[in-house]
């Protein structure tokens, strides 16, 4: 899901070695990741590239890809190794952020040599583990400072909302409130925190401000350049395990580029600990079941050869795997999620597919199949079949209809079933003009004759489709019924000649059908009727009423009707 | 040598009278000129009869001409009276002569030298001569009779009588070309009307009446232009991108898979997401890519043993082998409905209604997301998935059903396999075929259903759950490049476009 640029010569330069753009398109497959474009900028070659796991977000930048690229390859194998070396910082955080903001954890990583292109994956792969795996960093909000400019120990507290400090980007001091208000940042990811009591934020020993989490960091300490050498991390959110995580994927991958990674102590009001945390994690698996999956002969050692290119350290014991894992990854839940790991190793394409031989028989649904025949039917007549859309509005459905109801549910009328008073409405619609499921389909046809005026008449249309209704027994409260509509336009057009077509449609599925005279708003008053089989009305015959083609804005005559398909379904022996 | 009906009746009479004027042949034939015409061209193209043309001067008589041939000159006029009276005033011609007539007239009548004019009491007084008693028919007499009876005249033939000025200034004739056309048999035609031709009556519409009394084999067809250009019709048509839709769930039942249906439109989070194992804080769960209703907002959970097992799949695996996402699920969100994002959906309620094992399923469903509608985007579409459910089934096998997919639907020889991540399988991947036309198409993506859902829904064997994208497919097919037209509202365009088969 994550895309993102990365170049060439850098990916090369962080695996060791050169490749051809044809070696790299397979060469992402193993990193989950597909090349979706190769482009030429200033004499460098671009790839961009696109991250299928949404779980993984050691693999969101160069560095990561690179990572797994040089295990898969074999230049190294195992487990990746980074040293960790305690440093005296102390971060202290504040009680009251229990229900602000609870969570912050810390690191350095000094030694950093920071070129053009590091920087632009740096910025990347923040950005996306925030927005993506932090979930538009409500869970996971990352800042990353200039160590140089900030004076520990340090402090992640809850501050009021009059402090002030110069947001990035800025030049002059904004109190927490208005960097809320105005920063294109604060508008953006303000919500997140600007009902709290206190706004979070982190300040070193001497009070200067490093950022307000999870909305921006300040101008003085906040902003990394080429120049910078060492940097200090801050992760902020709501899941301890959560922000650990993200924190090993950045100073890894900050590591991946010479970093030399320090842990801070963090100072809970409860509890203390040091971060980061790179001890591998475990899990077990057994060996049959990999092999049984995978659907592929592999020996124990195979298996183990496979899952070493995708770091992991393998122990094997009584043909089961012990594995070691990095501390950035935390999408090991089953045993499946291995196995997809031993397949990525052997390579997708190295596999042969084979078919299952399965002896079962297909069969197509009945109720489908009567469907197509009332279909078959209805093109017999000379009727053009149309697909309409089962979105629509509630003006569209009722207003139009000449069935005026406002925007208020329970102003709108039952007109036996066609349509009913309730509609099905969409709360987030993208646009209100697809805000709701049509319960009637002679809206949709009447849509369809509004757009095709300027066309040689006469135009014959019907469609079967759903209509979705209320049904409070069912589970979803709701029920999409099959319909058969039609919409006759031309000069001359009468009620007679849509009864013509109903009554060869009654006909041929043999049915016995009576019309009765009905008050209908959309119709011409005296040239409607409900139609009635077996003592219950299925649906709506008439000519459509001036009135109503004025607002669809046809100047045709219409005849139209609408039925219900199920209680005219019978179940074949076939 | 095939003749149509007027020809064969034109030659006859051409036969009889070996050369004659086209009006001749019509009065003869009973044909229209036209046809004669028409006739006499096809005849003369076969061969069969020459036809020659000629020009001639003639003078044709006026309607003054035929008024004067009626009731006589007006000097003819005027001399009857004087004849009667022996003289006249010219007030006396007033009843004889219209008031044109009435001012030459005296120079008429002396220039032929039947009359003598003088002044009596100041009015001129006209009295007849010997000449005038005596006078007989004159040459202008006899061209005016000439032209009376024959309307018109070679011009050489009234220069005899009268020079054609004279003629002209007194209104009786004017002058004028006629083109003559004469036929001639030849003697080909003589022969072919010597051998007989049968003679039948053409007629250009075959009725009823026609068949009924027999009389059909005594008349000809007229031939038609076949070439001619006819009006445009439009026959009664499904749906093309419909049409395509019906082909591939064909093509789906052949190939061993049962269909799947439900009951509505709309889904609830439980199927759509939770029992598909996504999490409940999932990015594709959010606000802005998933919808909500505004009514009715809530439905109803499945039997609570299911929800049990959901739930504890979702929060520490329960007892599927897994660790779980670790969180709190809550019921009150699998309770929210949506219009139904996926197809997957009903595996999901396929799978908890129980399969038969080994099975083949797929559906074809109609599926909403929040996006815009352009020509790349619809906000509702039709999707194709399943899934393949057995004992022994694994990975290779998951490659061959969609390898399988490639070459039966999208008519490919080659394809390739990506890792791909769907939050309810594991291992995924994402397939490209090689279409003949249109090179690498990304055309289906599958997976092994994760066990933390199988489990879940009582399925303790591997699902293979696959869909398939065929809506590249089916614009290439369809000839069209604007997504928007697989549900097209264009009626000319569903009209003109071609059959699906």
């Amino acid at each position: 899901m994550p895309k993102f640029d990365v170049s060439k010569r850098d990916l090369e330069r962080l695996v060791g070695k050169t490749f051809s753009v044809e070696e790299w398109e397979d060469l992402f497959l193993y990193a989950k990741c597909e090349l979706d474009d190769v482009w030429e900028e200033n004499g460098e070659i671009y790839f961009k590239a696109d991250s299928k796991d949404t779980n993984r977000p050691d693999l969101w930048s160069a560095e990561g890809i690179a990572r797994q690229i040089r295990f898969a390859l074999g230049f190294q194998k195992g487990l990746p190794k980074y040293e960790i070396e305690k440093s005296d910082v102390v971060v202290y955080v504040d009680e009251k952020l229990k229900d602000i903001r609870p969570y912050g954890v810390y690191a350095i990583v000094e030694g950093l040599n920071i070129d053009e292109e590091a920087l632009r994956q740096m910025i990347n792969l923040q950005e996306k583990v925030a927005l993506t795996f932090g979930r538009r960093r409500r869970e996971v909000a990352i800042g990353i400072f200039d160590f140089d400019k900030v004076k520990p120990p340090i402090y992640y507290r809850a501050a009021e909302k009059t402090e002030k400090f110069v947001p990035l980007g800025y030049d002059e001091e904004m109190t927490l409130e208005e960097i809320l208000e105005k920063h294109e940042k604060g508008r953006e990811y303000g919500h997140l925190i600007k009902d709290k009591p206190y706004y979070p934020l982190l300040v070193d020993s001497e009070g200067k401000v490093l950022s307000m989490p999870p909305v921006i960091n300040s101008e003085t300490t906040g902003r990394v350049t080429t120049e910078t050498k060492n940097v200090f991390v801050d992760i902020t959110g709501w899941d301890l395990n959560k922000v650990m995580l993200a924190l090993n994927v950045v100073v890894t991958a900050l590591a991946e580029r010479g970093g030399k990674i320090k842990s801070v102590k963090v100072v809970y009001p409860d509890f203390e600990i040091e971060t980061p945390d790179l001890t591998p994690k475990e899990f077990e698996v057994e060996l049959d079941y990999i092999r049984k999956l995978a659907g592929l002969e592999l020996s124990d050692g195979e298996i183990k050869e496979l899952l070493e290119r995708m770091m992991y350290e393998v122990e094997l014991e009584n043909r089961r795997a012990k594995l070691r894992y990095p501390a950035f990854r935390d999408d090991i839940m089953h045993a499946r999620d291995v196995l997809e790991d031993v397949l990525i190793a052997y390579g997708y394409n190295e596999i042969e597919p084979e078919e299952p031989k399965l002896a079962v028989q297909g069969r197509g649904d009945k109720f489908i199949e009567f469907e197509d025949a009332v279909r078959e039917l209805m093109v017999g007549f000379g009727l053009q079949e149309v697909m309409t859309f089962n979105l629509t509005n509630r003006e569209a459905q009722y207003d139009r209809m000449n069935l005026p109801c406002g925007e208020h549910q329970e102003e709108c009328r039952d007109y036996f079933n066609h349509p009913p008073a309730e509609l099905v409405e969409i709360e987030n619609p993208i646009s209100p003009k697809w805000s709701a499921l049509r319960n009637w389909l002679i809206p949709s046809l009447l849509d369809f004759l509004s757009q095709n005026t300027h066309e040689e008449y006469p135009q014959k249309l019907f469609e079967v489709g759903k209509a979705t209704l209320i049904d409070e027994s069912r589970e979803t409260k709701t029920v999409s019924e099959s319909k058969l509509a039609v919409a006759l336009a031309h000069p001359r057009v009468t009620f007679t000649e849509a009864k013509e077509i109903l009554e060869g449609v009654m006909r041929h599925l043999g049915f016995e059908y009576e019309l009765e005279e009905a008050e209908h708003p959309s119709f011409i008053p005296g040239r409607v009727g409900k139609i009635i089989v077996n003592g219950e009305t299925i649906g709506v015959i008439g000519e459509i009423h001036p009135a109503v083609l004025e607002n669809w804005g046809i100047e045709m005559p219409v005849a139209a009707f609408e039925l219900f398909l199920a209680p005219l379904y019978t179940e074949p022996y076939l | 040598m095939e003749l149509s009906y007027p020809e064969k009746l034109t030659l006859i009479k051409l036969a009889e009278l070996k050369r004659a004027k086209v009006e001749e042949l019509v009065k003869e034939s009973g044909l229209e000129q036209v046809a004669v015409m028409r006739a006499l061209l096809g005849l003369q193209a076969k061969g069969l009869a020459k036809l020659h043309e000629r020009s001639e001067r003639v003078v044709k008589l006026t309607e003054t001409g035929m008024k004067y041939a009626q009731i006589g000159l007006p000097e003819w006029r005027a001399l009857k009276v004087l004849r009667e009276k022996g003289k006249a005033t010219l007030d006396d011609l007033k009843d004889v002569l219209s008031e044109d007539e009435l001012k030459p007239i005296v120079g008429l009548l002396r220039r032929e030298g039947w009359a003598n004019v003088r002044k009596e009491d100041g009015k001129l007084v006209l009295e007849i001569t010997e000449k005038g008693r005596e006078a007989s028919e004159r040459p202008i007499d006899k061209a005016l009779k000439l032209l009376a009876e024959r309307g018109e005249v070679p011009v050489k033939e009234i220069e005899k009588l009268v020079p054609v000025n004279e003629l002209k200034r007194r209104k009786i004739g004017e002058e004028d070309v006629i083109t003559e056309r004469v036929a001639e048999i030849t003697e080909k035609g003589e022969e072919l009307v010597k051998k007989g031709l049968e003679l039948k009556k053409e007629v250009s519409v075959l009725t009823p009446e026609l068949i009924k009394s027999g009389k059909w084999r005594e008349v000809e067809f007229r031939k038609f232009d076949i070439k001619a250009p006819v009006r445009r019709i439009y026959p009664g048509k499904k749906q093309p991108y419909r049409a395509f839709l019906d082909k591939i769930r064909r093509r789906l039942i052949e190939m061993g898979f049962i269909e799947m249906t439900v009951d509505s439109l709309i889904e609830t989070q439980f199927w759509n997401f939770d029992a598909l194992f996504q999490p409940q804080n999932h990015p594709a769960r959010e606000w802005t890519d998933t919808y909500q209703l505004k009514y009715p907002k809530v439905g109803s959970l499945p039997d609570e043993e299911l929800v049990a097992r959901v739930k504890a799949a979702h929060e520490h695996g329960g007892d599927t082998g897994s660790r779980g996402w670790g969180y709190v699920w809550s019921p009150e969100r699998a309770m929210l409905l949506m219009p139904r994002a996926h197809g997957t959906a009903l595996d999901a309620r396929q799978l908890a209604k129980g399969v038969e094992i080994p099975g083949k399923y797929f559906t074809i469903q109609r599926v909403f997301r929040p996006d815009v509608l352009d020509r790349t985007h619809l906000i509702e579409f039709n999707q194709i998935d399943g899934f393949v459910v057995g004992e022994d089934l694994n990975f290779r096998h998951l490659l061959g059903i969609l390898k399988r997919f490639a070459v039966e639907i999208a008519g490919a020889k080659k394809v390739k396999f990506l890792p791909d991540y769907y939050p309810f399988t594991e291992p995924s991947v994402q397939m490209s075929a090689y279409h003949p036309e249109l090179g690498w198409v990304e055309f289906g993506g599958a997976g092994i259903f994760r066990e933390e859902m199988t489990k879940a829904l009582g399925i303790d064997v591997p699902v293979i759950a696959w869909g398939i994208g065929i809506d590249r497919l089916a614009m290439f097919k369809l000839g069209i490049d604007d997504i928007r037209y697989l549900f097209s509202y264009d009626l000319r365009w569903l009209r003109e476009a071609r059959l699906v088969w």
